[in-house]
């Protein structure tokens, strides 16, 4: 791919055109997050005047107040372990499943897979009145539980889907080398495509793992107490009755998406390699 | 050790039958090369042997057991592939060790083992890198040591060398040789080479759309093909055809051909006046100057070093001879060759068999 893109002439006016748009499309990522980012640094009567300036009294309390808070590390251990428990489940069922679509012929493989693919077109928040029944029924209500096996289901149509193009891609060789070699079906997983998947683990473990940190809904209706809140739900303790103090809100939203933000930098390289798995010949 | 014996194999994909009706006896330390064109059933026999593969109908045994049933592992067979399917996240050692692994053997006893064939194959330097830090030779020689180092009962190899550039490909042709007589386990190797497997077989079997054509060593292929397809594969340059006519009198016959050009051939050939046939010429059986029985325009030259081949038209159509390295042919001079009769390979036009 450098090779052909190296060796592409690219005139004046069209390497102008790239930057412009270029340019354009990082302004809609980065804007929403720098003016949230600098929007914690003020007053709300700065805020008000001034939504997009920087600020004119830089107000450090904010950010301090929240984290010298015991509240904001108490929902981010909840955050965290809901995520945890979800991307661990997410990974292990969804690697395993795909990897039974990937190279196993047994009756019904193409229609249960179907039928694990339909999930993608439902948003938990569709399903939520049900759902709520269920995990009712179920006696999760108000637990992490409760949020994490709703999130795993709901993710799995998406991870299957991934992990399965990915397994199928690994040359046949090397399964019937390990064959050979002594391997059975899950000597291979576990020796063999573990192994060599770690860009789709890494894929399939951050896309789970931010969609778990911005959950809202889920959580808002499974959970009770205040206490088992994760981060996004955070948010609303800023919500009074007559005004809602949106520096703190813009503070806290900066502080939550962060670790998101760090992560992905980390991991960027296996994520960009796993979502183009199999798009070319190798 | 062991031998390998097919008995009356068959291969299908639906309706379709890819392998038919194959029986053959490998003995036990015998290197046998199963060789043909693209999609003869070679590739498919072997992993068939290797448990890969579905039998369709009959039997495969190894040491005298009949093996259908068991998985590869059970059946103690080692393959080296094409593509050397070496786990890219292993290094060398681990890559070589992996098999005693999954066995349960202990960790000094895996060590021991690498070793030893890490020695064999002068792989000892490279026990640390990974596959995609070696050159196609050294993963080639990771590939053998991997199958080595279990001590199998048979090795099967499939076109291994298909990867490596020409002069690689002489140099891992000649290790691999050595590497069979320094352990003598029954091979099988699967190639479309016929080069590859005159030097390196004990025998050759010769495969064509999933039958057996003819089995035996290499100089009896070469020398008494028994029929029109063993003639034109074994051999290289190919062996030129020419279809005739049998006439003259039985204790001197010869061979009309086109433009009437003629070619005396064996009174031994069973052969009757007035039959089809196509008489085979080995291109290197071609003496220039020789009784000038064969005359024809040069059409291209091309000069080898000690050997030069020349392209010339004889009897309506494109032959070539195999000339000494000074012979001095030019494009469009007439070239002249003759051949001794008893060289005139013959065989019948409807059923292609040698007479």
């Amino acid at each position: 791919m450098t090779e052909t893109s190296s060796s592409v002439r690219v005139s004046a006016g069209t390497r102008i055109y790239l930057y412009l748009s270029l340019s354009l499309v990082a302004a809609v990522v980065l804007v929403p997050l720098v003016t949230t980012a600098l929007g914690g640094f003020k007053t709300l009567g700065d805020l008000r005047l001034n939504p997009f300036g920087l600020p004119s009294e830089w107000v450090w309390s904010n950010y301090i107040d929240i984290l010298l808070g015991e509240r904001y590390w108490r929902q981010m251990m909840n955050s965290l372990v809901i995520a945890a428990a979800t991307v661990f489940l997410t990974l292990v069922v969804s690697s395993m499943a795909a990897f039974c679509f990937a190279h196993i012929r047994f009756f019904g493989a193409n229609q249960l897979l179907n039928y694990f693919l339909i999930g993608l077109m439902f948003p938990a928040a569709t399903a939520i009145l049900p759902l709520f029944i269920r995990i009712r029924d179920l006696g999760l209500l108000d637990s992490y539980w409760g949020v994490i096996l709703p999130q795993v289901a709901f993710g799995l149509g998406m991870s299957i889907l991934l992990f399965r193009n990915y397994f199928r891609n690994l040359p046949e060789e090397l399964f019937q080398a390990a064959f050979v070699d002594g391997c059975g079906y899950i000597r291979f997983f576990w020796y063999i495509s573990l192994p060599l998947s770690r860009p789709i683990v890494a894929t399939v473990g951050i896309v789970t793992f931010v969609s778990s940190w911005n959950s809202y809904i889920l959580p808002l209706i499974m959970l009770n107490t205040e206490s088992k809140y994760p981060w996004p739900l955070g948010i609303m303790v800023y919500r009074g009755e007559f005004g809602t103090d949106w520096q703190l809100v813009l503070a806290f939203i900066t502080l939550t998406i962060l670790p998101t933000i760090i992560v992905f930098f980390l991991a960027q390289k296996h994520i960009i390699a796993g979502l183009t798995a199999g798009a070319v010949k190798s | 050790m062991a031998s390998v014996g097919l008995r009356h194999i068959r291969k299908s994909y639906g309706a379709l039958q890819v392998v038919h009706d194959v029986s053959l006896t490998v003995e036990d330390g015998e290197f046998i090369a199963l060789v043909g064109p693209s999609g003869c059933g070679k590739s498919t026999l072997l992993r068939m042997i290797a448990g890969l593969e579905d039998i369709t109908d009959g039997q495969v045994t190894i040491g005298g057991t009949v093996v259908n049933a068991m998985t590869p592992r059970e059946r103690n067979i080692a393959m080296v592939f094409q593509s050397y399917a070496l786990y890219p996240h292993m290094t060398v050692g681990e890559n070589m060790g992996f098999n005693l692994k999954l066995a349960g053997v202990a960790k000094p006893e895996i060590a021991s083992r690498v070793g030893e064939a890490a020695r064999m194959l002068a792989l000892e330097q490279l026990l640390d890198r990974k596959p995609s830090q070696l050159s196609g030779g050294q993963r080639q020689r990771v590939a053998m040591g991997r199958a080595i180092v279990r001590d199998p009962a048979v090795f099967l190899f499939d076109e291994p060398l298909s990867n490596l550039d020409a002069k690689l490909r002489v140099q891992m042709r000649t290790e691999i040789k050595s590497l069979h007589q320094k352990v003598g386990t029954t091979s099988i190797y699967v190639t479309h080479d016929q080069i590859e497997a005159m030097t390196l077989a004990d025998r050759i079997v010769v495969l064509n759309a999933g039958r057996i054509e003819q089995v035996g060593t290499p100089m009896e292929l070469y020398r008494t093909p028994a029929n029109l397809f063993v003639a034109g594969f074994i051999g290289s340059p190919a062996m030129n055809l020419i279809d005739g006519t049998v006439d003259g009198e039985t204790d001197s016959p010869v061979v009309r051909l086109a433009e009437g050009a003629a070619i005396a051939i064996s009174p031994d050939r069973k052969v009757r006046r007035g039959q089809s046939v196509k008489i085979g010429l080995r291109p290197e059986h071609l003496t220039a100057g020789g009784d000038d029985s064969i005359t024809g325009q040069t059409l291209l030259v091309e000069p080898t070093g000690a050997q030069t081949h020349v392209l010339f038209e004889f009897a309506g159509q494109q032959m070539t001879a195999v000339v000494d390295g000074d012979h001095p042919a030019r494009h469009g001079t007439p070239f002249r060759a003759g051949i001794d009769h008893n060289l005139v390979y013959v065989f019948d036009t409807e059923s292609g068999k040698s007479l």
